[in-house]
């Protein structure tokens, strides 16, 4: 692991990336981690220590939306994670290598690394008929599953498909598939970060905060961290004064759509769903499905596409 | 397919490796009989993709495509509210 101090730096300046810009990313990873503000400078400092941790990113019954999400990572960018703060040695979406060459750079990392890489893992995994499902290489993935997850230093589920089956899992769930958590049982250390798809400020936050203090952010009993998943959508929703009023959107398009009124009747479930979207937001930052106007559909909550469906009838108001 | 494709290229592809092997592959010439090989994964793509192509000295004379992963949206689908079709659809492909 290389330990060149001014690299980051150089190719944050590179990019137009001001150290202001810098620290004030260092902010928002303080602030989504909901630690005090003065913990920003050793934030930076832990970033800038350029430590390059390898990742093994692994993709099963997945849509690669998660990935999607990581390659929507802004300020640093993907480009700087993925080169100065992380090293992310495998990932089939982006590296150069295909078939048999992917074998070496999955076997060299965990070879030269074992025990010190992380492995990222999207997309549910299959158990029915012996997991042929998803075939890789010749092996299915739970075989991977168990192999690489088995010899991280962690692993982070990432995504609702990772953490509990998610949509493959749906009833009636033909293939068998289930989260990380399952397929690779007694995992020393194992974060969820469910989402369909995951948030990236929650991913980014989550290796920050192992960047900086060599742990692992805390996490509640089915393995989500609190900073992330300790507080309901509708607790923090900008629309939960529209709630109390009962001024509420009643048809799309109404008097009450087009002033930003609350969604319930319209279905949304943000009153029994746990994750940081009024907060941190999506698209860098700047709007999230319940101010775009549609009620959010629990999508990191367990089994949410048969709990939290239909997506369109509102919840018993209770 | 009893004609050769018209594909006057020549084909250098590594062996394909049975599972378990310790030898990691490199690229060499292929010999002069025929043989099939495998890309598995194809990668920079979304989901999971095996192709397999049978080389007659050096020319590819048939391909195969095989898509390797499953999950079973069509019948997810049966059963559950209309309107919630697009929100399942939708996780067809994040990309």
């Amino acid at each position: 692991m290389s330990n060149r101090t001014p690299r980051l730096q150089e190719r944050l300046t590179q990019h137009g990336v001001t150290r202001r810009q810098f620290l004030k990313f260092c902010g928002v990873m303080t602030a989504t981690l909901a630690l005090p503000a003065h913990y920003t400078g050793r934030i930076a400092k832990a970033l800038l220590a350029n430590p390059r941790p390898p990742v093994i990113w692994l993709e099963f019954q997945d849509c690669t939306g998660d990935t999607e999400s990581f390659l929507r990572a802004n300020q640093p960018g993907v480009d700087e994670l993925l080169l100065d703060i992380l090293s992310l040695d495998y990932h089939e979406t982006i590296m150069a290598p295909a078939g048999d060459m992917t074998e070496v750079s999955l076997s060299e990392t965990m070879t030269n690394f074992p025990g010190q890489y992380i492995c990222v893992v999207e997309g549910s995994i299959p158990t029915a008929a012996g997991g042929i499902h998803c075939m890789i290489r010749g092996r299915t993935a739970l075989s991977i599953a168990q192999e690489v997850c088995g010899n991280a230093l962690a692993t982070i589920a990432l995504g609702t498909c990772a953490w509990d089956g998610g949509l493959a899992a749906a009833l009636p769930n033909p293939t068998g598939a289930v989260g990380v958590r399952s397929a690779v049982p007694g995992l020393s250390t194992l974060i969820s970060l469910p989402g369909c798809p995951a948030n990236v400020v929650n991913l980014t936050a989550t290796l920050v905060h192992f960047l900086t203090f060599n742990d692992w952010p805390a996490t509640d009993s089915s393995g989500r961290p609190h900073f992330a998943y300790g507080e309901e959508i509708h607790e923090e929703c900008e629309r939960h004064d529209h709630y109390e009023e009962e001024r509420f959107v009643l048809e799309w398009g109404d008097y009450g759509h087009r002033n930003g009124w609350c969604l319930f009747q319209m279905g949304c479930k943000g009153p029994e769903t746990h994750h940081n979207c009024p907060t941190v937001k999506w698209n860098d930052g700047t709007c999230w499905p319940i101010a775009a106007g549609h009620g959010c559909v629990g999508c990191a909550e367990s089994r949410f596409w048969d709990r939290m469906s239909p997506f369109y009838v509102p919840l018993d108001d209770d | 397919m009893s004609e050769p494709l018209p594909d006057e290229r020549k084909v250098f592809l590594p062996v394909v490796q049975r599972e378990g092997s310790e030898v990691a592959p490199t690229p060499t010439p292929p010999p002069p009989s025929s043989q099939r090989v495998a890309i598995d994964p194809i990668t920079r793509i979304e989901g999971h993709l095996r192709i397999e192509v049978q080389i007659d000295n050096g020319r590819v004379v048939d391909a195969w495509s095989a898509g390797m992963m499953f999950r079973g949206i069509e019948l997810l689908l049966p059963g559950r509210d209309p309107r919630d079709a697009w929100v399942f659809t939708q996780r067809i492909c994040g990309v």
